[in-house]
């Protein structure tokens, strides 16, 4: 009742505008034309841009959110009835789980091995590519080609490359002469790549160094172009050489960049989930390895909430991952920009 | 007229975006309109119904799927064939989510009890006059689907009653007996299974079984009480026990060849001879023929160590939530008439859980000729009718996957056997937490 009332009081104050007693000679009501250039040029823009907050919204910021609520609740697709608010006991559950820990621990040994030599090789790679080369477009262009694979189709192909009983490395490795002795005394070529945590590891790293170091190679090129040549031309009339150069001209300036490969490659690193998921005997089973050598973190969160249902613990270890990579990518935006000397 | 340029523009923006967005939420809407124009219990046979079944492996449903749709007009049937977890799981989510599940979804043993919890998220059959087919199955197989308050929410498939698969051809150039009455006089126990095992090693080089999962379960299979009491208590140290020492035993004695069960290397072995032996319930027959077609008479089926035991065997359900239940149930029931399970049974090996059937000369005189000529039909109805079957428990999935990873890696030489059985212990209570 007193809304409607209320609104009405205003309508009718100021209803009637072109006739309020003070105003000026009533102006000539807009054309519809002049409506529409008007609502054109206040809202449509807004309109415009608007699909991408919707979209960020409802995708982005409200599963976040929620996550955060069901994270304080207990929520199992098993076995429905067990509902109701958990309090913290989620979290300190999380503390005392020596998987979640296992995981967080093959994810940083993981990213150790996949990010350094990436961000390196990257590093490498765009400065020979800076300098004048025969079929330039090429080798740039097909240094991306690992980017655009799909990372499904490329993880099933690696995964078959490092086959127990027939895969290619193996093959290689059995002509080095490499064998190794599984239970009830079996012999094979090569390694068990799935069976311990370092040889997963590596094998994994691989993957992601096989299609990230084109892509940022690309990134550091893109800044390389900027730096004048004449610096380069100065310091090497003083002796530098193009190691030197590298790490005392190259690197500083393109420290932005840098800067930005570093946070993107650990956050990508941090969330790694598709490679160890799909490299796994049996991919649906998201155990990451008989017994989680190479189960990360994020694989952890999906067996947890969509293979044994437990939803709310799924959100808790969700959350606690966010915090860390928060925490480990301003650490390693702060490491980065001393690399550089920087002094921000 | 200084906005005209922009206008067509600006429309075609706005009216592209709310398009955006009116399809993001109609996205998951009846995929066919008509179907259910009699509010959702329509008479199959009227109109275009579509119906999805969810199941995993082979159920032998390709052909039967043609019949009926040609018998049938405006049915159609969509397989949706998957891994085997994770049909579970995916149905699972789509109960608790309301929608996404399929018209009609298979269930397995392991599953069961978790599902029958949920009774009302499916149809109870009961209403839909399947109580007339009480009879005619095993009874505990009835049973098994039946939720606390009296509501039956499916009707079974098959029944894995336990044999032993073995390769006649590689058993007779080790120098061992190859008639299958004379294998199953080899290996009364499993204990004397090993034995075997050693002197086939011993003899080829080769590996006699294909890993340790695969006599691991069902040794459970044959255990009076498996990983749960009825009381939904773990109980580690009973069944689990003795079949993780005797399997742990086949993988010192170095007869396993340790390739992980369902891998492609798994798949491949079966062509590849890297395995003499497999335990096999009647529906794993369909997979070695799929799998290795070109060793037609190779193999031979004798009996299995240890007596009697049921490993896996199916329901199909109809969950609540379609909109399509009678035609769904019309369809079930026409998979279980007599004809259609025999034709399954004929096809694949799937072996009926309707005892009237075994005595049906279709099964009595069948006699397989991928398996020797071996009479299958006996062999496979004989298993299921001395069942005893054990209960299995609400989490018996997930702890089954959490022992199968710690066996293949005692296999892959990762764990001693005494560290792994620790590990089962406690990976297999964690499992029953959640």
């Amino acid at each position: 009742m007193s809304t409607a009332s209320g609104r009405a009081a205003t309508d009718v104050a100021t209803a009637p505008p072109g006739e309020s007693p003070g105003s000026p000679a009533p102006r000539k009501t807009p054309t519809w034309s002049e409506r529409w250039g008007r609502f054109d040029h206040k809202v449509v823009p807004y309109l415009l841009i608007s699909p991408f907050f919707i979209l960020f919204a409802v995708f982005g910021l409200f599963p976040l959110a929620f996550n955060g609520v069901v994270a304080f609740r207990r929520w199992s697709l098993r076995n429905p009835a067990a509902d109701g608010w958990a309090g913290f006991d989620q979290f300190t559950r999380l503390i005392g789980d020596d998987r979640f820990w296992n995981a967080l621990g093959n994810t940083f040994g993981i990213f150790f091995l996949s990010t350094v030599p990436q961000l390196f090789m990257a590093l490498i790679i765009a400065s020979l590519l800076n300098r004048r080369l025969r079929a330039q477009s090429f080798f740039r262009v097909g240094i991306l080609l690992p980017y655009v694979t799909p990372i499904v189709a490329s993880t099933l192909v690696f995964s078959q490359v490092f086959g127990r009983d027939y895969g290619l490395a193996n093959w290689v490795l059995g002509f080095l002469g490499v064998t190794t002795e599984l239970g009830g005394g079996i012999i094979i070529d090569g390694v068990d790549w799935r069976a311990t945590k370092l040889t997963s590891w590596i094998a994994i790293a691989l993957m992601v160094n096989w299609k990230w170091i084109g892509y940022n190679a690309l990134l550091y090129l893109a800044a390389m172009q900027s730096i004048p040549k004449d610096v380069y031309e100065a310091a090497a009339l003083d002796g530098a050489g193009a190691w030197t150069q590298l790490w005392k001209i190259t690197v500083p300036m393109i420290r932005p960049m840098v800067l930005f490969t570093v946070v993107i490659s650990t956050i990508n690193g941090l969330q790694l989930f598709t490679e160890p998921m799909l490299f796994d005997t049996n991919p649906q089973s998201a155990s990451g390895g008989t017994r989680g050598q190479f189960q990360t973190v994020g694989v952890l969160i999906y067996q947890t909430g969509w293979k044994n249902g437990n939803l709310g613990y799924a959100a808790a270890m969700s959350w606690a991952l966010f915090l860390i990579i928060v925490v480990l990518a301003s650490f390693n935006a702060f490491l980065a920009n001393k690399l550089g000397g920087g002094k921000r | 007229m200084k906005w005209t340029r922009s206008r067509p523009a600006s429309l075609l923006a706005v009216g592209a975006a709310s398009a955006l967005l009116l399809t993001a939420c109609g996205g998951d809407g009846d995929p066919e309109p008509g179907a259910n124009g009699g509010g959702g219990n329509d008479n199959g046979g009227d109109g275009e119904v579509t119906l999805s079944i969810a199941f995993w492996g082979d159920f032998g449903l390709g052909p039967l799927v043609e019949q009926y749709e040609a018998e049938n007009e405006g049915v159609t049937i969509r397989l949706n064939e998957g891994e085997f977890n994770a049909q579970h799981e995916s149905l699972q989510q789509n109960l608790i989510a309301g929608s996404g599940a399929p018209d009609i979804a298979a269930i397995d043993g392991d599953y069961i009890v978790q599902f029958r919890e949920q009774g009302d998220q499916f149809v109870n059959l009961l209403d839909m006059g399947a109580g007339d087919y009480e009879g005619e199955y095993l009874e505990w197989k009835w049973q098994q689907s039946m939720t606390g308050d009296g509501a039956q929410i499916g009707l079974g498939t098959d029944v894995g009653g336990l044999a032993m698969c073995y390769r006649h051809d590689l058993f007779e150039e080790a120098g061992l007996p190859s008639d299958r009455d004379e294998v199953s006089a080899l290996w009364p126990t499993w204990e004397d299974f090993i034995e075997v095992g050693q002197e086939y090693v011993e003899a080829t080089g080769d590996r006699f079984i294909d890993n340790a999962t695969n006599v691991f379960n069902p040794i459970m299979g044959q255990q009076p009480v498996g990983y749960f009491t009825e009381n939904e208590e773990l109980a580690m140290d009973g069944g689990p026990r003795v079949a993780f020492d005797l399997t742990t035993q086949m993988i010192d004695a170095g007869i396993s060849a340790g390739i992980p069960a369902w891998s492609d290397e798994w798949n491949a072995g079966f062509a590849n001879g890297d395995f003499a032996v497999l335990a096999c319930p009647a529906w794993m027959t369909g997979h070695i023929r799929n799998m290795a077609p070109d060793t037609a008479g190779q193999w031979d089926i004798a009996d299995i160590p240890g007596g009697g035991g049921n490993w896996g065997g199916s329901w199909l359900t109809i969950p609540a939530q379609g909109d399509n239940t009678q035609a769904a149930y019309d369809f079930v029931e026409w998979l279980i008439q007599p004809e259609q399970q025999i034709a399954i049974f004929n096809n694949v090996g799937n072996l009926p859980s309707q005892p009237a059937l075994y005595e049906d000369p279709a099964i009595q005189e069948h006699t397989d000729e991928f398996f020797n000529n071996a009479p299958t039909g006996q062999i496979f109805s004989a298993t299921a009718l001395g069942l005893e079957p054990q209960y299995i428990g609400r989490n018996a999935g997930p702890v089954r996957v959490e022992v199968e990873n710690v066996l293949n890696d005692i296999q892959g030489g990762n764990v001693s056997a005494e560290e792994g059985w620790e590990r089962a212990v406690s990976d297999a209570e964690r499992a029953a937490m959640d």
